[in-house]
């Protein structure tokens, strides 16, 4: 249509065109284009799909508007507030849910605590909430405890209470919900409730009525009372009067809408009973019949049943607020519970016993609170962990305690001596005073792993599921050996972090400093080290050497521990092979260490032999011991040739030199010696007393050729002529001087006391005031023993002047000092045949 | 572990824990951990008149990286087993750092 030349595409809306509105019509005007849009292919037609009938639900979703119904619509759109005012309510009902779910499987007695203290939603009081902390559960029977059952002051009230639920609501209320619900069964789908306008209408009464009680003050004289046996605290809290004094008219209304909102939970609610009874019951208009049935079977929850009765035969209305109708508890069946007339059901009947016969029903009522209420601590975590869910985490412990512990099976080997060497060692050589040093971690988790052992072999003979529990021991054993074989990565980099996280445990503290060593700088090193251990003689290689002599006796008493048992018979080819390789392995680790020792390296020009250097350090006298023990005979007699052969040059013996003036050693001198002859000379000593008269006598003819006046001027070098002239003699006493060896050892003698006596006179450590001198007149006994009368006199007149001085001084000093020093002076006079006594 | 190992031996002897703060404290050596912590039981702060707030304390716990030393009854220290353990630790590092 065109009119004065505007075509179609103009503002038909404005004023002189009386045409609606046409938003689309723009879009219209460009059909010749082809694309453009219809209003049919635009809208979803998601309107379509409202219910228009189904605004039964508009009041639980926009909030009561029972009030505003009268008035208009108005202006406010504060939905806001209306959901804040139910925000309490939604919030319980949320932690509730998230609470309710797992045990809802299991956990039966939960539920009538929960949902009853949560039935007040409006009471938003702390005690309403009792149950969110787990500060406000309390044990449920303290009531049972206390004397109020005893004394008869409460019962005036029962009675009162039982005139009022049991005679006024109860009975007028009872059949017509049943009737109702039959109705609505029948009318609506089981699975989707609708209610119809009467009953919210009745609802949204019962509310307003409740909230008009709820404002009153009331004395509330049935918060404490005995009748209502609270379960839990929550409830009698959350109990309070204006239940009881709603106008008894709204009775049958209220439970009207109760009833049916009740239903379609109570189907889904669990329930103690059989399921065919729930559907049994809600057929049968008059439930009375059933009921008692019900609680006979269960008369361990007759005083749950009690308390949730104590409280619901109020004519509990629906509390404002949207969520309430729903969370209300599933127990219809307690209205008939007063009916039954020999169990006490109902607390009012406790009232028409005797003393005896209440007190014995308060006390066994007492325990199965006490026992339902343990049951309902225990189940009410039940089934929240799958059996899975159990191993898995088990697993996750084991794998802790291996990675922290190591494996338990390791602990006493060679896996927690490497770990714990000292203290093992050390505890063992105090005696033991803990067998076990780690004890409480080890038995931990060996009892542990044991225990897990022995439940399963309980129940192969109790039950069936020993397959879970073998497959946890395997799993278990799994777990260890991945942890065990697991390289150990220090460091982990979750996706998504910013950087790596390193994590510890017992064993492996969290490193600060992660060093890494470049093979190519250990490969340059080494071949240098090397070469200078072979050919400088310093300090620095000494001590080197020294540590690989160490390393090398370490690997030898570890491989010592190792030992097979010897092959339990000839046939035993294993056991053979095992001795076989172990000794070659043995035999190597004894080369190496012979290498290592360099005994037979020739010695530099201005150096002493490299073994011998090795004697001037502590730590290498010390290994000696050690050493001895891992060499062969012939070994020990090639060393202690080379020492003797090397005396003179011995740092403790060139070094220590004694002369008559008082000079004394320093300090560090004198403990080299100590030690010297702790760890060297003992060692030598228990050898050489293995050690034959030819022996023998070849080794002090060695010495003989050595500078005798240096050696026998130290103390290390006397306690080695000393050693030697006395192994002689005992050798003598033992076998008799009739061997033709002893030819050979009276010409080594005769020749070494000859090169040895000029030196005799100055062997003595300072001035006669030394005390300490003890070793030298051993070694003048030990060459007076073995030597003839013409040496005798000899040695007499060498050291007659030091005899004759010590015996003098002794007299001077206190009497235990003076005659100590003279029995130091008879060890040698006696020697020769003489005593002391003789020159006083 | 070394140190661990060695502190060990120390338990039920008496020791004197010198702080990073200067404290000194002897007391006996009650148990140690993996990370040093020390627990030290009838203590005596060694300059009492210094840390009149220490006096009433019997026992401590320390936490091991406030430490700075740890003064060791030397007879109850086996030196020889000490450095066979001290390079048996040397070759276990030397194995883990390759």
């Amino acid at each position: 249509m065109s009119f004065f030349g505007f075509n179609n595409g103009h503002n038909t809306a404005a004023t002189g065109f009386s045409q609606a509105h046409n938003p689309f019509q723009g879009l219209s005007g460009r059909d010749d284009d082809g694309d453009a849009l219809e209003f049919e292919d635009t809208y979803d037609g998601l309107g379509d799909q409202l219910e228009e009938t189904k605004d039964a639900y508009n009041d639980d979703t926009f909030g009561d508007t029972s009030d505003i119904a009268a008035a208009p619509v108005g202006k406010d759109f504060d939905f806001f507030s209306q959901t804040a005012k139910v925000q309490n309510a939604i919030e319980e009902e949320h932690y509730l849910f998230n609470r309710q779910q797992p045990p809802a499987r299991s956990a039966q007695p939960a539920q009538p605590v929960q949902q009853m203290s949560y039935g007040q939603p409006s009471l938003q009081s702390a005690a309403s909430y009792g149950y969110t902390s787990q500060g406000h559960y309390r044990t449920g029977y303290e009531k049972y405890s206390n004397d109020k059952y005893n004394n008869n002051e409460p019962v005036p009230e029962l009675q009162v209470d039982a005139s009022l639920w049991g005679v006024a609501p109860k009975k007028p209320a009872q059949p017509a919900p049943q009737v109702s619900q039959q109705a609505a069964q029948s009318s609506s789908a089981p699975s989707r409730k609708i209610l119809s306008l009467e009953e919210v209408e009745a609802q949204m009464k019962a509310q307003a009525q409740a909230k008009a009680a709820q404002a009153t003050p009331s004395p509330a004289p049935h918060a404490q009372g005995p009748s209502q046996i609270p379960y839990d605290p929550a409830i009698q809290f959350a109990q309070p009067a204006q239940q009881q004094f709603v106008p008894p008219v709204d009775h049958t209304r209220q439970a009207l809408p109760i009833h049916v909102l009740q239903r379609p939970q109570s189907t889904q609610a669990p329930s103690p009973q059989p399921p065919v009874q729930p559907a049994a019951h809600q057929r049968q208009p008059s439930s009375t019949s059933v009921q008692p049935t019900q609680i006979l079977q269960n008369p361990n929850r007759l005083s749950g049943d009690a308390a949730r009765m104590g409280m619901q035969q109020h004519p509990t209305p629906p509390v404002p607020g949207p969520s309430a109708p729903p969370t209300q508890p599933a127990h219809r069946q307690q209205g008939s519970f007063g009916r039954q007339p020999n169990i006490i059901t109902h607390p009012s009947q406790v009232s028409q016993l005797t003393e005896e016969q209440r007190a014995a029903y308060m006390e066994q009522e007492a325990k199965r609170a006490k026992r339902n209420h343990k049951i309902y601590l225990m189940s009410r975590d039940n089934g929240v962990m799958t059996p899975q869910d159990k191993s898995f985490v088990t697993r996750i412990q084991l794998q802790q305690l291996v990675a922290a512990t190591g494996n338990p099976n390791e602990h006493g080997t060679d896996e927690s001596l490497t770990e714990d060497f000292y203290y093992q060692v050390h505890s063992s050589l105090q005696g033991g005073q803990r067998q076990h040093p780690n004890q409480p971690l080890n038995n931990f988790a060996q009892t542990y792993l044991f225990q897990t052992g022995n439940r399963s072999g309980h129940m192969r003979r109790h039950r069936g599921p020993e397959n879970h529990m073998q497959r946890m021991e395997q799993q278990v054993q799994r777990a260890v050996e991945a942890a065990k074989n697991k390289p150990k990565n220090k460091q982990l980099v979750i996706e998504g972090s910013l950087g790596k996280i390193s994590f510890s445990n017992a064993k492996t503290p969290k490193p600060l400093l992660n060093i890494k060593r470049t093979e190519s700088t250990d490969d340059a090193n080494r071949p240098s080290s090397a070469h200078k251990v072979v050919s400088a003689g310093d300090r620095k290689s000494d001590l080197r050497t020294i540590e690989r002599i160490y390393t090398i006796l370490m690997k030898m008493e570890d491989h010592d521990r190792v030992l097979p048992p010897p092959p339990t018979s000839d046939t035993d080819v294993e056991g053979h092979q095992r001795g076989m390789r172990w000794s070659n392995e043995a035999q190597a680790l004894n080369q190496d260490l012979w290498s290592a020792l360099r005994v037979y390296d020739e010695p530099q020009p201005g150096h002493p032999h490299p073994f011998v250097a090795l004697l001037s350090y502590n730590k290498g006298m010390k290994a000696m011991n050690r050493i001895f023990r891992h060499l062969s005979q012939e070994q020990r007699t090639t060393i202690l040739t080379l020492v003797i052969v090397n005396l003179d040059k011995l740092d403790v013996v060139v070094n220590a030199q004694v002369t008559s003036a008082a000079v004394q050693l320093t300090a560090a001198m004198r403990e080299n010696i100590h030690i010297f002859s702790n760890a060297v000379m003992n060692t030598l000593f228990n050898f050489l007393n293995e050690l034959d008269l030819d022996i023998v006598a070849g080794l002090l003819s060695i010495l003989s050729k050595q500078r005798l006046d240096i050696i026998a001027k130290s103390r290390i070098g006397a306690s080695m002529i000393t050693m030697i002239l006395s192994r002689a003699e005992i050798i003598k006493v033992n076998v008799g001087n009739t061997h033709p060896s002893w030819q050979a050892w009276d010409m080594c003698h005769t020749d070494f006391f000859d090169r040895l006596e000029p030196t005799l006179p100055y062997m003595f450590p300072g001035s006669v005031n030394t005390a300490d001198d003890i070793y030298v007149w051993q070694l003048l006994a030990a060459l007076g023993i073995g030597a003839s009368p013409e040496q005798q006199q000899r040695l007499v007149l060498a050291v007659k002047d030091r005899v004759m001085d010590t015996v003098a001084l002794s007299k001077t000093l206190p009497a235990d000092m003076g005659a100590q020093r003279l029995q130091n002076v008879n060890l040698f006079m006696r020697s020769i045949g003489l005593d002391v006594e003789l020159l006083q | 572990m070394l140190f661990f190992s060695f502190f060990k031996t120390l338990i039920d002897h008496e020791v004197t824990v010198e702080l990073k703060n200067d404290i000194r404290i002897r007391g006996v050596l009650k148990s140690v951990d993996q990370y040093l912590n020390i627990k030290l039981d009838n203590i005596q702060v060694v300059d009492e008149l210094k840390y009149p707030h220490l006096s009433a304390v019997k026992n401590v716990f320390i936490r091991g990286s406030v430490v700075r030393y740890v003064h060791l009854p030397s007879q109850s220290v086996d030196i020889d087993l000490l450095e066979d353990a001290t390079r048996r630790e040397a070759a276990n590092q030397a194995v883990k750092a390759k």
